[in-house]
């Protein structure tokens, strides 16, 4: 047996089940169990088991092998057929032995060694009983004390009849009368009963009670009907206590090893069948014995007395069957429940286990009775012959129900299988009990495919019942016309038609629907024909006629072909169903045998849930099935090519499952013959596995996606290995490219795109985690898949850097760069620790899959490493990456590549780098032409720029890198962090799907608090000392348009409450810093949450106070300078609680930029104020040259909006007089919005004095004239840290993209 | 201060940037200098000379260096080697030396280069070939140490030579040798012509471009610092935006030259606040005394910082070897750059102190002029004298008083509007020409 097991094993893996894709439940337990590697480890060994089960089936069916199965099972029949049918053939053994040589018997018993065999059945039936057996057998508690009471005592009284017959020895018949007041069966009625289908925990239960109470009933019937028949005093006491030990002893202790040792009873669980074998050994064993004691005598008796005694043993269990069986029905009759499964699984039960009596217990009676009722070898025999007899019959019998029941589904055609898979779901489901019982109880599988098939078996049927249904009342609506119902019920059946399908799985419409369009048809016809009828129809009724006319046309040419076969040969189709479905059945064995092979190599596969839908299958993919479980020996590359083929021309095809695409193709490729076409083939199955998910929104299920990347590593151990395959997307290769072997010596080509694969196995990564909840705990997990992806990545890009193909590594590089960038060095640090502790777990994993049967034609080594590996900080691993893209990718790959650069430059606080990188790549001018998603990560980018540099205190340039971001009310929008809300303009939901779409991922949101934050104190650092440097003329110099209007709204507010958001903290420091009250304004700013956003908090918070003292002094100034006359440098010192020496700067500072009219006295240290005092005339005069200037610069602008594109051939004639247009195009932010390209001509006008004075970006560089620049409003910027990067924030609109 | 003084030593930012034979100025400067152990010098002139064909100055050295008289095997057949390239080269060159040695027929050659090439293959058979050997010819002299031929050589070939880049490199080559040679004014010459071609000249890669400028600043070095003119110089060529850029983006410390010349040239006085905006921008890439003075004195107005890092400055123009050039008068030995930059800091110092203050004790002023009472207000004296500063010296409390320089309303208001005029006359040819140019199509 165990040969068969791993011979079975060792064959290739068969055709791997089909699932259905709605079968949730099932997968979830398969994700259950992925999660979860140590329940899987535990499941294998019980699979183990199963996987040779079914063979033990067909053997115990008598043969009916299937076709295919006997190709290689032949050798095998004859020897399963006597491991399944070993207790009767022991026993046949054990006759003849005893016949043949005696010699041996009579040593043997004069070693008692019958006592012994005795002893060991109890101890094994005591090693094999479960506790939760009996517990079991409690449910079916009235027929199972019908069946005590009917072994215990309604069948003793048989004995009465046997005695009545007269034979020569009496012995015989006495042995027989002896045998009927014996309890059950120890061990055959409870075999037997699972073979039937019946409960076989009851039949346990059964047969131990009465086994117990029997030792109790036996003295006393044997005393009643035999010992008075015979006149012989019976030693009840004696009997009582040796079969106390004999049997209740050895049970016990039996029972008590198997619950004291629990690695024991896992033992002889998992070898069940071993045990069942020596019980059934020692069984025979006693015949043996008292045949060969008896031997003698036996040949004494006439062979035709023997026979009679035969017969009567035949007689005798017939009887017992008979009466047992009526007893039964009436009972369940009684009760009610007839119809009810359970019900006749515990009648099966009760029915063989009451009707079969025990040999042992007889044997040890008879042993006890030493002789009282003559020969025991006498004795026993008729005994031995009946139990074979009951044996014989009662196997007999469960192979007539099982054909029984499996005709009487077959005669029903496809419309109803339920008996048959009911029956075999019965067998199966209690070989789980019996041998996988321990499977039930450590999983919660077995608990589930119960579950599913009751929940699911319903509906289907359900289903084809509403048909036949409709069916039915559409035959009524001909036979009276009734054309508008008949168009009712057609329309119907067209709806139950796909629930079937989709049910079935069915490519084919099934045979009734056929039928019923053919005779629709026919009947449309006639009615068609006659035309007098038609005339006399209703009005409503002809009108459903004519409709119904069409529809038929329209439906059956869907179903012509099927019809047509239907018409050459409706009997033929009738006929051929129920041979198909014995085929099918048939199959199905075979399927479970390549099942259970599959369960063992795939955990995935829940294979009771799969042979359940198998047996719905169509004859399609039965047919497919078939070739596919294929002797490995036969398949060749020809061979899988086709299948190949075939399966790849149903990709896409209405009604192909996705997933069952997938395990087809995976299969494929554990039987492909060249590594070449194995790499075709995966190829395939990654594209599948991309096609699970059709929707754009949704993303692909992380199971998948896992394979995936699997899949796309051996794709890669492939390529690594066999170095002259190409992948390549460009030509076509050759029609049997493939075939080429591993040692061929050219190269190889597979078309194939690796970097499309990874690029969407990447995207795939982003949608699901836009998709997931970020504040579950899935979520994190999926986190925790990146190393996963980073390896494979990385992988890749290694391969294509070998095979020189830089451009591509370069895309791949990317991916990795993006995966990266957002990552501060402490959290890059936890996922290279991550990515070192999930890769161990992933390789214990991996080593124990390899321990599995698995075995395909190519068997690829793990050359390629599964662990990602990092280099010690992000930003050597970003350099790396960068350099490689800067070096060979394309334009857009740069562009990106760049700005990650520079966001994680940002991040790692290089202001100055990353600066440098966002000028130098002049991203800020061709950003508009990049697609959105760079866009945004531009804006990302800017955004974190701007964070940075107010971490390392540049305020000044933080402003200028957020404050475009939020002169639209849409940061969230222009981040993707959400979606906000505009007033103005709705979306359409083409948009919004879009920017959907577009969103980022939770954990790379940069926190939009913190932002505001920093944009506001940044914006209210600026913009306070320049209100009151500006205080008369308030419109002029507004740095923050945002931030004004903030504070007019706030200054709008009777009262002001105590500040609650970013915004009102700001406000509220904004007020305190206007008086120069830089404590309080520090005071609240410091209790913003945000802050605890930062890494350096205190050093931070330590440079906006000192920013903060720093604009408090510059606007004190401003506010009351012309209220001094003098003011000395120490009170100014004092006062706002900075150094002499930062305040003489500072002031200095002031009074250099003619800001503070104003100068030092030395020897006094005191600042002297000059009152500078404009006369109304003079004042009018500054006004009116304020408003000249205006008008010209208005004047320019229309001009320029006239001759449109002129914009760069005016800047080109202004920057001559850079200086003079510098005011000019002060207003250059504005120009913007109203003409783009004479937004660029006006700022490259001062490019020179732009930007703190970089002068002019490098724009020879790249030899052409760009436009823009980083060129600023530096003209107005006339103050000494007027440093502004107006032009390098330039922002992006992201809907110009989507608009126009 | 030992150790600053070898931070800010440039050579190796500087000297990557340079040819061969032009790093050995510099580290004949340093040897001088004793900045760094001699060995590790002459080792650094080995391994430079290594490269080149002065393998009997190597030999010198390498005898120097190890007190032995026997020169190494590998610099012995280097030689025997070096000595064959250079007949094999004269002699392929040959035709050409001889044509160009005839006084008589070198006056033959007109401007036309299409003529002379054609008139030399006729009439004395030199081709291109021949062209090309004169300027591997040339190289190799370079490369030998004989400059000036060298430079003769490639003067003669770039008059013959047809191809672009061979004309560059030729350029470089003379520009070189001309350095070498001390002859700055050809140098400066041969620089502004460099400097043109790269500026016109298309280039393969933005990048190269950069790079060429780059060496081009660097080698300039060399003459800016030597040529009367040469600080007006250096600050026109590196404030042009493109060499600016360049500075910013790959050479950084060359701004230590650039704020040397600021500081020590008055005429360019108005660029400088352009250069202190670049310097606040570069803060965080490069820092160095002399720049950090003009941050100190034009940024933070930290006067004491100022005074401070003018310490610094003078060791490090002392040790520069561009800046700390010694001229030997007599007996003494002085860096006239030092001096000079001492003296024009002070002023700048001084001039700012001025702007923002009313009054000034003299006492703290001399202090921060680094002069004693009686010079500080015999220079002050001299200042308002000459009208460079507008103020009065109070005598009896010792004090400078700056007289009230108030803006007068008057020059605002026309400033404010001087330009409005040109902007509307050249608005309205703008006009007059998109008219003109709508009514031509």
């Amino acid at each position: 047996m165990a040969t068969i097991a791993s011979m079975l094993a060792s064959t290739q893996n068969p055709f791997p089940c089909f699932r259905e894709p709605l079968y949730s439940r099932s997968r979830s337990v398969v994700f259950r169990s992925y999660l979860e590697p140590c329940g899987r480890r535990i499941r294998t060994i019980p699979r183990f088991i199963r996987a040779c089960q079914p063979s033990d089936k067909v053997g115990g069916e008598g043969g009916s092998v299937s076709a295919s199965a006997k190709s290689y099972h032949f050798g095998n029949e004859l020897l399963s057929f006597a491991s399944d049918n070993f207790l009767p053939l022991a026993l046949v053994t054990g006759v003849g032995m005893g016949f043949a040589n005696p010699t041996l018997g009579c040593l043997a018993d004069k070693y008692s060694l019958s006592k012994f065999s005795t002893c060991g059945i109890f101890i094994i039936s005591g090693l094999t009983l479960r506790t939760e057996a009996i517990g079991a057998a409690v449910k079916g508690w009235p027929l199972g004390i019908f069946g005590l009471a009917s072994i215990l005592l309604l069948t003793p009284s048989f004995s009465r009849l046997v005695m009545l017959f007269q034979l020569q020895p009496q012995e015989l018949v006495t042995g027989l009368g002896i045998f009927c007041c014996m309890p059950t069966t120890l061990s055959s009625g409870v075999a037997l009963t699972h073979l039937a289908g019946g409960n076989s925990a009851l039949a346990l239960a059964v047969t131990v009670a009465s086994n117990l109470f029997g030792i109790l009933t036996i003295p006393f019937w044997v005393s009643r009907y035999i010992a008075g028949g015979v006149g012989v005093s019976f030693p009840t006491d004696q009997l009582f206590r040796s079969l106390i030990v004999t049997l209740l002893v050895p049970l016990i202790i039996g029972k008590v090893i198997r619950e004291s040792f629990k690695g024991f009873a896992n033992f002889v669980d998992n070898n069940r069948k071993l045990f069942s074998r020596m019980n059934a050994i020692c069984l025979s064993l006693v015949p043996w014995i008292q045949v060969s004691r008896s031997r003698s005598l036996l040949l004494s008796v006439e062979p035709k007395v023997f026979l009679a005694a035969i017969g009567i043993g035949i007689l005798l269990h017939l009887s017992l069957l008979a009466f047992n069986a009526l007893s039964i029905r009436i009972l369940s009759g009684l009760s009610g429940d007839y119809n009810s499964k359970n019900s006749k699984g515990n009648g099966t039960a009760v029915l063989l286990v009451a009707s079969q009596k025990t040999l042992p217990v007889m044997v040890a009676v008879v042993e006890q009775l030493r002789g009282a009722f003559g020969e025991p070898g006498l004795l026993v025999l008729p005994c031995v012959a009946a139990h074979l007899n009951q044996i014989m019959i009662d196997s007999i019998l469960v192979n007539v129900w099982l054909r029984k029941s499996n005709a009487s589904s077959s005669t029903d055609g496809g419309s109803d299988s339920e008996d048959e898979s009911d029956i075999e779901e019965e067998i199966q489901e209690v070989q789980n009990n019996d041998i996988n019982n321990r499977y039930l109880q450590d999983n919660s599988d077995d608990d589930d495919d119960t579950d599913t098939k009751r929940v699911i078996k319903p509906t289907k049927d359900k289903r084809f019942e509403e048909m036949t249904h409709t069916v039915e009342q559409m035959k009524n609506a001909m036979k009276i016309n009734d054309w508008v119902s008949l168009q009712e019920n057609f329309d119907k059946v067209n709806k139950q038609l796909e629930k079937v399908m989709r049910i079935t799985e069915a490519v084919k419409p099934p045979t009734l629907y056929i039928k019923t369009l053919v005779m629709l048809e026919d009947f449309l016809n006639e009615a068609l024909a006659n035309k007098e009828a038609k005339k006399k129809m209703s009005p409503s009724n002809s009108k459903a006629l004519n409709a119904m006319r069409q529809k038929l046309k329209k439906n059956n040419k869907l179903h012509e072909e099927e019809i047509n076969k239907y018409r050459e040969a409706p009997e033929v189709e009738e006929e051929n169903e129920p041979e198909d479905e014995d085929d099918d059945d048939e199959e199905d064995e075979d399927e479970e045998d390549d099942d259970s092979k599959e369960a063992v190599t795939d955990e995935e596969v829940d294979e009771t849930t799969d042979t359940r839908w198998e047996t719905m299958l169509n004859k399609k993919d039965k047919q497919m099935e078939k070739l596919l479980s294929k002797d490995p020996k036969e398949i060749t590359w020809d061979w899988v090519n086709q299948k190949f083929k075939e399966i790849m021309a149903a990709r896409g095809r209405k009604g192909t499952a996705r997933f069952d695409l997938v395990d087809q193709l995976t299969h494929l490729t554990k039987i492909a013959k060249t590594p070449a076409q194995k790499l075709e083939i995966l190829f395939s199955v990654i594209s599948a596995q991309f096609d699970v998910n059709p929707g754009l929104s949704g993303h692909m299920p992380i199971k998948v996606w896992k394979k995936c990347v699997l899949n796309m590593l051996t794709i890669l151990d492939i390529l690594v290995k066999y170095t002259n395959i190409v992948v390549d997307d460009t030509i076509e290769p050759e029609e049997n490219e493939t075939s080429k072997p591993a040692d061929y010596d050219g190269t190889i080509r597979v078309w194939g795109n690796l970097v499309a694969f990874i690029e969407r196995i990447d995207t795939e990564f982003f949608k699901s985690l836009q998709s997931i909840d970020p504040h579950t705990r899935e979520y994190v997990e999926r986190l925790r898949d990146e190393p996963m992806f980073l390896a494979l990545a990385q992988n890749i890009q290694d391969y294509f850097e070998r095979m020189g193909d830089f451009k591509a590594a370069a895309k791949v590089a990317l991916r990795r760069v993006e995966s990266i960038y957002y990552k501060p060095q402490e959290v890059y640090e936890a996922m290279r620790k991550l990515a070192e502790l999930v890769e161990e777990d992933e390789e214990a994993e991996d080593a124990e899959e390899e321990s599995g049967p698995i075995s395909s034609f190519i068997v690829v080594p793990e050359v390629v490493p599964r662990k990602p590996t990092f280099p010690e900080s992000g930003r050597a691993m970003m350099d790396l990456l960068v350099s490689l893209i800067y070096r060979n990718g394309d334009e857009r790959t740069k562009a990106r590549a760049m700005l990650c650069d520079i966001y994680h430059h940002a991040l790692m606080d290089n202001f100055g780098t990353a600066r440098d990188l966002l000028l130098m790549s002049h991203l800020q001018d061709n950003i508009q032409h990049m697609d959105i998603s760079t866009q945004i990560l531009f804006n990302r980018t800017m955004a974190q720029l701007g964070l940075c540099a107010f971490r390392v205190g540049m305020i000044t340039e933080s402003h200028s890198c957020l404050s475009e971001l939020y002169s639209g009310q849409r940061v969230r929008e222009l981040l993707a962090q959400g979606v906000s809300q505009s007033r103005y303009h709705e979306k359409t939901p083409e948009q919004e799907r879009m920017e959907r779409r577009r969103q980022m991922p939770y954990h790379m949101h940069i926190n939009l608090e913190l932002l505001e934050a920093v944009h506001l104190i940044g914006a209210m650092l600026l913009e306070v000392p320049n209100m009151a440097a500006n205080s008369l003329e308030a419109r002029r110099r507004v740095i923050s348009k945002n931030f004004r209007r903030l504070l007019e709204i706030s200054e709008r507010q009777a009262f002001n409450a105590p500040p609650e958001n970013v915004r009102d903290h700001v406000m509220a420091a904004t007020r305190a810093l206007t008086k120069g009250d830089f404590q309080t304004a520090f005071e609240v700013l410091n209790s913003l949450e945000v802050w605890r956003m930062l890494k350096n908090r205190d050093s931070i918070l330590e440079m906006v106070k000192a920013r903060i003292k720093e604009e408090a002094l510059r606007t004190y100034l401003f506010t009351y300078s012309s209220s001094y006359e003098s003011l000395s440098l120490e009170q100014l010192a004092k006062m706002f609680d900075v150094t002499e020496a930062q305040v003489h700067s500072i002031v200095s500072k002031m009074m250099i930029n003619e800001e503070l009219h104003a100068s030092w006295d030395q020897p006094t240290r005191c600042i002297v104020f000059h009152e500078v005092q404009h006369s109304r005339l003079q004042s009018l005069a500054f006004q009116l040259t304020e408003k000249l200037s205006v008008l010209a610069e208005s004047n320019e602008r229309a001009m320029e909006a006239r001759t449109g594109g002129g914009g760069l051939d005016l800047s080109s004639r202004r920057r001559d007089n850079n200086q003079d247009y510098a005011g000019a195009a002060s207003g250059g932010g504005r120009w913007q919005d109203n003409n783009m390209s004479s937004g660029y001509g006006g700022r490259q006008g001062n490019n020179r004095s732009g930007y703190g004075g970089r002068p002019g970006q490098p724009r020879d560089w790249s030899g052409q004239n760009r436009g823009g620049g980083y060129a600023s409003r530096a003209g107005s910027g006339n103050r000494g840290g007027g440093m502004q990067m107006d032009g390098s924030t330039r922002m992006v609109s992201l809907n110009r993209g989507v608009r126009t | 201060m030992e150790e600053t003084k070898e931070n800010y030593d440039l050579t190796p930012r500087v000297a990557p940037n340079l040819d061969r034979h032009l790093v050995f100025p510099i580290l004949e400067f340093l040897q001088e200098r004793q900045l760094y152990p001699d060995e590790q010098i002459l080792k650094f002139k080995i391994e430079l000379l290594n490269k080149t064909n002065m393998v009997d100055y190597a030999m010198d050295i390498h005898k120097s260096l190890y007190h032995t008289e026997d020169a190494p095997q590998d610099m012995v057949e280097r030689r025997a080697e070096v000595v064959a390239r250079l007949k094999s080269l004269e002699e392929a060159a040959a035709p050409l030396v001889t044509f160009l040695l005839n006084p008589n027929a070198v006056q033959e050659l007109r401007a036309d280069k299409q003529y002379n090439l054609q008139m030399l293959k006729e009439r004395y058979q030199i081709g291109p070939d021949q062209i090309e050997a004169l300027y591997q010819y040339a190289k190799f002299q370079f490369e030998c140490g004989n400059y000036s031929g060298a430079a003769d050589y490639l003067y003669q070939y770039r008059t013959l030579c047809s191809n672009l880049e061979r004309s560059l490199s030729a350029l470089w080559g003379k520009l070189a040798s001309e350095i070498l040679m001390q002859n700055w004014d050809i140098a400066l010459e041969e620089l502004n012509r460099v400097k043109e071609i790269i500026d016109s000249k298309s280039f393969a890669s933005p990048l190269n471009q950069v790079q060429n400028r780059i060496w081009l600043m660097h080698w300039g070095l060399y003459i800016f610092f030597n040529h009367d003119n040469g600080r007006t110089q250096i600050i026109d060529l590196f404030i042009q935006d493109k060499y600016m850029n360049a500075i910013q983006t790959s050479a950084p410390h060359l701004l230590r030259y650039l704020a040397t010349a600021f500081i020590v040239n008055k005429r360019r006085r108005p660029q400088l606040k352009e250069f202190i905006k670049v310097i606040q921008q570069e803060h965080y890439s490069y820092k160095d005394p002399i720049v950090e003075f003009l941050a100190c004195v034009f940024v933070n107005y930290d006067f004491d910082g100022a005074q401070k890092k003018m310490k610094e400055c003078e060791e490090v123009i002392v040790n520069d070897p561009f800046l700390g050039k010694r001229v030997d008068d007599g007996n003494f030995s002085t860096v006239p750059l030092k001096d000079e930059f001492l003296e024009n800091a002070r002023l700048f110092i001084f001039e700012t102190y001025c702007r923002i203050h009313q009054r000034i004790d003299m006492g703290v002023l001399a202090e921060k002029l680094n002069l004693n009472y009686e010079e500080a207000e015999r220079w002050i004296v001299n200042l308002i004298r000459t009208s460079k500063l507008d103020a009065k010296i109070d005598s009896e409390s010792g004090t400078v008083i700056m007289e009230p320089t108030q803006p007068n309303v008057h020059e605002q208001l026309v400033n404010h509007t001087k330009a409005l005029s040109g902007r509307t006359y050249k608005l309205v040819t703008q006009l007059l020409e998109h008219s003109q140019g709508q009514a031509a199509r």
